[in-house]
């Protein structure tokens, strides 16, 4: 053979070696490729790797510039300027500038979109010149840029060609199926709920990591047959691995188990305002968890290592407040959880008047979190140490939600990743007083109240120090923590499995990011 | 013979009527899907607002009602979780289940056929004996398992056969096939296997009894002795008369390879209508179950209605019955 026939063999071989396809599998399909038609985490991690927005998250979860180079606050916190990278063009070559943020806001924020709630604090978008944009907040709004990494920028030109300019979750439309973003990732071929192929974007303005040449997502959603996908090397990377699988996978050839911690705080919740038991053999008795001496036993009869070590097999933290150490928000000084104490449960139980304990009913969902019944049968026996008698009553989460709303509870499981990475989040979900005209409290299944945490909540809103805002939300865990609102437990794991030739980085908000994988 | 006729599908149309009001009286239990539709941030108003968009404030017999007005103008309502006409999901989906069922179909009545036969003639062979005892394997071992266990010998272990999926597929007009692509028929094999096991244990039990029966009988001692060739005897004389009950079990069969193949596809990751029963139910997508249910009720229905046509044809003794009354 001539020498430049070899050449160009060679030349051929090192193209297609470099040529990296890179197959992942996770359990939900996206339902949509419209980053404002539905606020899921299946949804808006996907979508992250083809849209981006004005910010966007680091690998430890800060925020960095995407779309805008830069952010100040306007005044004393009447608003947030944002400076708009140039020369960025979305996929289909349209050049990025102030309009699309314009035009992406007003759909976000659109009545059909579900996204809406994130811009509750927003008066105004205004467009200060082609690349400076002005969001003009109600009251000041300190953690603004922090709540916007999953608003993605459309390009309005698109949206208005293709009659996409407002979300259609219930019917659909060109955007449900089509993307156009600024991201990384092309939407090549897009099949519901059997794959979803992305191509690299040449045009992007970042520096690229990956050497992924086409990255195709499949659902699956049976873990046995996730779990034999990635073995037999069908799949590179599936989300998540069963906890009992993990420790097998780690020992297998050729693949690996990454493990961190997610967002998710689980935590024991109560019914705080209820006047009677409505379950067990208490039924009809006056609520007993009304008594914070009561809850107090509850938290020192749980022994959360315990758990972590048998139901978690070790691949959790245990959770001292409402949010994980990652969050923003974090209250260093509040890091303590009540000890695990049998007899100092039993004096508080005695001193509360329930020498002999009680009966009671716990609720649980059974498909909602990470070995969630059996950790509820954990607590039951637990509890049981201690004298007061728990009859668990697990069920699908379809019908769990139902329940909770319906008071239908006297305890009850609950996991809360808060959307904002923020700990402003879980106080106005979980520890405020409910509030329907003011959308506070809307997730507080229990009615737990606290007057000082009412009062403090719209000062931590609106605080721009950050020093300032940390000590109030320091007071607020400590007050929560006091009344023993919620028993907080632990923080959820991720365990993802990958072939051992994948390189990529886990967030803890369990969004899979494309552009940090390398196939070797 | 009319009149037979027309009460026999009265009573079908009533027997879907009662399926669905069944269905929907269950879809309650099943939970609720708005918690699904909305996010984190959702509110009571929210809540009870997409309630009454949906209809789901109604009693169900109300819903039952309005989904019928929609079926017989053939438009099935819209799927919670995809947003698109649920007649376009399903039509998209049924290319995937019905090649998988009727691969597993011809695969358990060959097999079936032929083991059938061959267990019968050489009754005491120590084949036979084998033949039978894994046999009660496809009988007692639950679909899920064998489905499992096949993945990890053939997929895992020996890298042979893909662990999921249906394999790349060509588009034939509206239709979705995997039959002209290699890895379509790779990714069939598994599954089909999976589905088809238990009625091709079934059908060879069925065909092994009732030539056993059939070999005992007169006529086939005559074939023997007149001398004709034990393959003759066999084949044209006793297989063909044990085939007549075997068609019958074989059609209704064939109803029940396309219902449960909701547990193979989930298996299989398959993208048919049964794994799409599955994901409707766990996000509570009551257009899709509905659809689905009465689907597979009106296809069961036409079987029946259809054997028991031909029974009517076959068997002259109904027909005076009916003169009768």
């Amino acid at each position: 053979m001539k020498p430049l026939g070899m050449a160009a063999i060679a030349a051929l071989m090192c193209s297609a070696a470099s040529a990296e396809t890179f197959t992942w599998a996770g359990t939900t399909d996206p339902q949509t490729m419209d980053p404002h038609a539905v606020n899921s985490a299946p949804v808006l991690g996907f979508l992250n790797n083809v849209y981006e927005g004005l910010v966007r998250r680091g690998k430890d979860m800060t925020i960095e510039p995407a779309l805008a180079t830069s952010w100040e606050v306007i005044g004393d916190g009447e608003g947030w300027r944002f400076t708009l990278r140039e020369g960025v063009t979305f996929h289909d070559g349209a050049l990025f500038d102030a309009e699309d943020v314009v035009f992406s806001y007003e759909r976000a924020s659109s009545e059909p979109a579900d996204v809406k709630g994130w811009f509750a604090p927003v008066a105004e978008v205004v467009k200060v010149d082609d690349y400076t944009v002005d969001v003009m907040t109600a009251s000041p709004n300190p953690i603004f840029p922090d709540s916007i990494a999953n608003w993605m920028i459309m390009d309005s030109g698109w949206a208005e060609t293709n009659n996409a300019t407002l979300p259609d979750k219930d019917n659909g439309n060109f955007a449900t199926l089509n993307a156009n973003g600024t991201g990384a990732f092309m939407v090549q071929d897009r099949q519901p709920g059997l794959e979803t192929t992305l191509v690299p974007y040449e045009g992007w303005w970042g520096e690229v990591e990956h050497n992924i040449t086409q990255a195709t997502f499949k659902p699956i959603q049976n873990p046995a047959t996730a779990v034999a996908a990635l073995l037999s090397g069908d799949v590179d990377m599936i989300n998540p691995v069963p906890i009992q699988d993990a420790s097998r996978l780690s020992s297998s050839d050729g693949v690996q188990v990454i493990q961190g911690i997610e967002a998710r705080v689980i935590m024991l919740g109560f019914a705080h305002d209820a006047e009677t038991l409505k379950y067990g053999t208490g039924e009809g008795d006056p609520n007993p968890f009304a008594d914070v001496r009561v809850r107090q036993a509850v938290a020192q009869a749980v022994n959360v290592p315990a758990i972590l070590q048998t139901i978690m097999r070790g691949n959790a933290e245990p959770a001292s407040q409402l949010v994980s150490p990652a969050m923003r928000g974090f209250s260093a000084t509040q890091d303590a959880r009540p000890d695990y104490d049998v007899a100092a449960a039993k004096a508080l139980l005695a001193e509360a008047g329930y020498p002999d304990g009680f009966g009671f009913g716990l609720k649980c969902p059974n498909d909602r979190y990470l070995n969630d019944e059996a950790v509820c049968q954990a607590v039951v026996s637990m509890l049981a140490q201690v004298g007061i008698t728990a009859e668990l009553d697990a069920m699908p989460v379809r019908n769990y939600w139902p329940e909770l709303r319906e008071d239908n509870f006297d305890m009850y499981l609950l996991g809360w990743s808060p959307g904002t990475f923020d700990h402003e989040h879980p106080v106005r979900f979980l520890a405020s007083t409910p509030n329907e005209e003011k959308k506070l409290g809307s997730w507080n299944f229990g009615g737990y109240s606290n007057a000082r945490i009412d009062e403090l909540l719209p000062m931590i809103q609106s605080e721009i120090d950050d020093a300032k805002r940390q000590a109030m939300i320091d007071e607020v865990t400590a007050l929560y923590q006091g009344d023993h609102a919620y028993v907080t437990m632990y923080v959820q794991p991720l365990v993802w499995g990958t072939g051992s030739n994948i390189n990529l980085t886990q967030r803890p908000d369990n969004f899979f990011i494309l552009r940090w994988v390398t196939v070797n | 013979m009319l009149g037979y006729i027309i009460r026999r599908v009265v009573q079908s149309v009533l027997v879907l009527l009662v399926v669905g009001l069944v269905a929907f009286s269950m879809f309650r239990f099943v939970g609720d899907p708005v918690d699904n539709m909305l996010g984190q941030e959702r509110t009571q108003a929210d809540i009870d607002r997409l309630r009454a968009d949906l209809g789901l404030d109604q009693p169900f017999v109300v819903q039952y009602w309005r989904f019928l007005q929609g079926a017989v103008e053939g438009n099935f309502g819209v799927s919670y979780r995809q947003g698109r006409p649920v007649a376009d999901i399903i039509a998209e989906r049924a290319p995937a289940t019905l090649e998988l069922a009727a691969v597993s179909g011809l695969l358990a009545i060959s097999l079936g056929i032929i083991l059938g036969v061959y267990t019968a003639i050489r009754r005491e062979g120590w084949a036979s004996h084998l033949i039978m005892t894994l046999s009660l394997v496809g009988v007692s071992l639950p679909t899920f398992l064998i489905g499992i266990l096949l993945i990890y010998v053939f997929s895992v272990e020996l890298d042979l056969l893909p662990s999921f999926g249906r394999g790349e597929t060509v588009m034939v007009g509206n239709w979705s096939t995997g039959f002209l692509t290699a890895s379509g028929w790779q990714a069939l094999i598994l599954p089909s296997i999976t589905l088809g096991l238990y009625q091709m244990t079934l059908i060879m039990r069925l065909v092994r009894a009732e030539m056993l029966e059939v070999l005992r009988q007169d006529y086939v001692k005559f074939a023997r002795a007149r001398g004709l060739s034990e393959r003759v005897v066999n084949f044209r004389h006793a297989l063909k008369n044990t085939l007549v009950p075997v068609i019958t079990v074989t059609g209704l069969q064939l109803g029940s390879i396309i219902a449960f193949a909701i547990i193979t596809e989930t298996v299989f990751q398959w993208p048919g209508v049964g794994l799409l029963f599955i994901n409707a139910i766990q996000f509570v997508d009551i257009p899709v179950m509905a659809a689905y249910l009465m689907l597979i009720s009106v296809m069961f229905v036409a079987i029946n209605l259809i054997v028991d046509l031909l029974y009517v044809a076959v068997d002259p003794r109904l027909r005076t019955d009916e003169g009768r009354t």
